[in-house]
């Protein structure tokens, strides 16, 4: 703007006009200039931060490979030494399923912490380059490791959602509560609500919004299974207290040798 | 086999063996210790019978007694830690034979006692096993999963597989202790232990002996919810240690001795019938999801079937839950969802096969031949178990 601003200065004291198209043609070569220096900007800093993003995939690409060597040589050596085998023998009665046995455990641990050593050395590398190169003072690895971290608290979020609901739902219904999965879905929704403020918590979004918002989410769901709870359980509590008193009746002392020291009609399931 | 042999005889041969015989009892309560201690008393009147119990025990009304203190159990059956303290203490005694007498509600008679002992003395058999005469509704755990299950992988025809009396020989005793050995190192002492399994799988002799009326004892605390999986989850889990042993073809004894079916009235339980059957229907429309993760399509076609019938005419095949069992028991082994989850989703299935079975027994069928024929569906569906087992992706409709 300073400069379309002294340009037109500079051209005021000229006493003869201007055709209007001059003027024009000014403009759009300051734009031009403005917009190729904006272009060469950002490729030049694509092109500094290339090797960073190159170094990330090599190291990614050959830390993979080396997982996948080390795997398969511990999966054959370990086959080869019956590791399985000597583990079941000296731990007794240990209960792997095919799937997880021991030597493919430790072969695929193997390979997935050398893939997490690969992406660490690979996004080190590429955070040094664009630190460098970025007129900004911001560093790419803090953010990106929330990022990971974040998706880490998801994953394991609706993991614990899914038992908790399934938990619940199984203990609900041989309870026989007739809102087993009404209660199910509270509880799953609980964690839910619970790890996505936790995850934007950690991703610095949203600020207080998400605070009010999860405060009056969880304590909504919370009043909701209170209410849902205690006005439906009343059936629950006393047939447990039945069941305890018949218990207590059933377990007096009886006579020995007597055939009816039990009711016969009365299911025993042991 | 319930013959009782000639009092001259037994006593003959208890005087000679008395010795090496060691009674393991259960902590009871004062008035079931006194019968017991009574009927060891006239079944085995020699000098120097081992009793070791974990109640004070009058040593001057029974001067014949040798008693030894053991720690008490407050488990309902017999568990891990009762077979290795059974063990050491033979051992250490030089008994040659251990009697264990669990927790029960009834003490079992000398004649019994007798059976169950020198059976074992005489060397013929190395687990002697009582077969109850309990009443129809007594010890449906047993006969809809245990009993079957057992008679159809270990081919044998114990009746009373988690029986709480046992007469035991040394080498027995070596061999359970040694399993046992594994869950009190991990402190899961209070699992209960499989001797048929053991039993079958080392080749040992097993024998069942009648015994009269009984009445189990049941467990005081939890409730079914949390001792069904617990039972379930140690059958499997044996079952699932000892899979190189009945993946081969195993022909069922013969019988030997002919048990007398229990002659006791089936009574209505209609009550009970419906709770079972609502709670089979409410399973069903909130665990289908479960359920279908385990099930193949046919059976879950079955339980839709099932679902939409009268508490009145309600029938569960015995092919269906004998595939149902043998499903969650495939689940057990591949972990296909938390064990938990599997065997507490397990139990409105289970509750739905008792409703069945009462049914059954409420319009003329003697329960003994139901539970027969359920154990019979068990070992001609057992292909089906042997072949999944070995290849679980296999298509299954």
């Amino acid at each position: 703007m300073q400069n379309f601003l002294a340009i037109m200065l500079q051209q005021a004291p000229n006493p003869t006009l201007q055709p209007l198209y001059a003027g024009n043609t000014s403009i759009w070569h300051h734009m031009s200039d403005a917009l190729h220096a904006s272009i060469y900007r950002v490729l030049s800093l694509l092109i500094s931060i290339l090797p960073g993003i190159l170094s990330l995939m090599i190291a990614l690409a050959v830390f993979t490979l080396i997982g996948m060597a080390l795997s398969a040589l511990l999966r054959r050596g370990l086959t080869a030494a019956r590791f399985d085998d000597r583990l079941i023998r000296n731990r007794g009665n240990v209960d792997w399923a095919p799937s997880t046995s021991p030597t493919a455990l430790i072969a695929r641990v193997s390979f997935w912490a050398c893939v997490l050593l690969g992406l660490l050395i690979g996004v080190s590398a590429f955070d040094a380059s664009y630190a460098t190169v970025a007129t900004l003072p911001i560093s790419f690895l803090p953010y990106l490791t929330h990022g990971v971290s974040a998706v880490l608290l998801l994953i394991a979020g609706t993991l614990i959602a899914r038992f908790l609901a399934r938990t619940v739902l199984i203990g609900a219904v041989n309870a026989q509560l007739q809102y087993a999965r009404f209660l199910s879905l509270g509880v799953k929704w609980l964690v839910v609500v619970l790890t996505w403020a936790m995850v934007l918590d950690h991703l610095h979004m949203g600020g207080n919004v998400v605070e009010l918002a999860f405060g009056i989410l969880f304590g909504g769901i919370v009043l909701t299974l209170a209410l849902a709870v205690g006005l439906g359980s009343r059936d629950l509590v006393s047939r447990s207290l039945e069941s305890h008193a018949e218990r207590s009746g059933e377990h007096r002392p009886a006579s020995p040798h007597s055939p009816t020291a039990g009711p016969d009609d009365t299911i025993r399931h042991f | 086999m319930a013959t009782v042999d000639p009092i001259s005889e037994v006593s003959t041969s208890s005087a000679r063996l008395g010795p090496g015989l060691m009674v393991l009892l259960a902590a009871m309560p004062p008035e079931r210790l006194k019968g017991a201690l009574d009927n060891l008393t006239a079944a085995f009147p020699a000098e120097g019978l081992l009793i070791a119990s974990p109640d004070t025990l009058p040593q001057d009304t029974y001067p014949s007694l040798r008693i030894v203190s053991v720690p008490a159990s407050n488990a309902w059956t017999l568990t891990a830690a009762d077979f290795v303290h059974a063990y050491q203490l033979a051992e250490k005694n030089e008994a040659r034979v251990i009697l264990m007498l669990g927790p029960g509600s009834l003490v079992p008679s000398s004649s019994e006692l007798r059976d169950l002992a020198n059976a074992v003395l005489t060397g013929s058999t190395d687990l002697a096993v009582p077969f109850y005469d309990l009443p129809p509704h007594a010890a449906l755990v047993n006969s809809a999963i245990l009993y079957p299950l057992t008679r159809a992988l270990f081919a044998s025809r114990v009746r009373f597989p988690l029986a709480v009396d046992l007469g035991l020989s040394l080498r027995m005793a070596e061999r359970l202790a040694g399993a046992a050995q594994h869950f009190t190192s991990n402190n899961q002492g209070a699992t209960p232990l499989w001797p048929i399994n053991e039993a079958a799988v080392a080749g040992f002799a097993i024998d069942q002996f009648g015994f009269g009326p009984h009445i189990q004892s049941q467990p005081t605390g939890p409730d079914l919810n949390t001792i069904f999986p617990l039972v379930t989850e140690a059958l499997f889990s044996d079952i699932d240690a000892k899979a190189a042993f009945w993946q081969r073809f195993r022909p069922l004894p013969p019988v030997r001795n002919s048990m007398p079916m229990p002659q006791a009235p089936f009574s209505e339980a209609a009550a009970e019938i419906v709770s079972m059957h609502q709670a089979f229907k409410l399973a069903y429309t909130n665990l289908q999801e479960i359920w279908s993760l385990v099930l193949p399509p046919n059976s879950l076609l079955g339980l839709m079937r099932l679902a939409a019938t009268d508490a009145a005419a309600f029938r569960m095949s015995d092919k269906l839950w004998a595939r149902i069992v043998y499903d969650f028991l495939l689940a057990y082994r591949l972990r296909t969802i938390n064990r938990g989850h599997l065997l507490g989703s397990l139990i409105p299935l289970y509750l739905a096969w008792v409703a069945s079975h009462i049914n059954l027994a409420a319009s003329g069928t003697h329960p003994e031949d139901h539970i027969e024929a359920v154990a019979a569906a068990f070992e001609a569906d057992k292909p089906y178990l042997v072949s999944r087992w070995r290849w679980p992706d296999r298509f299954n409709p």
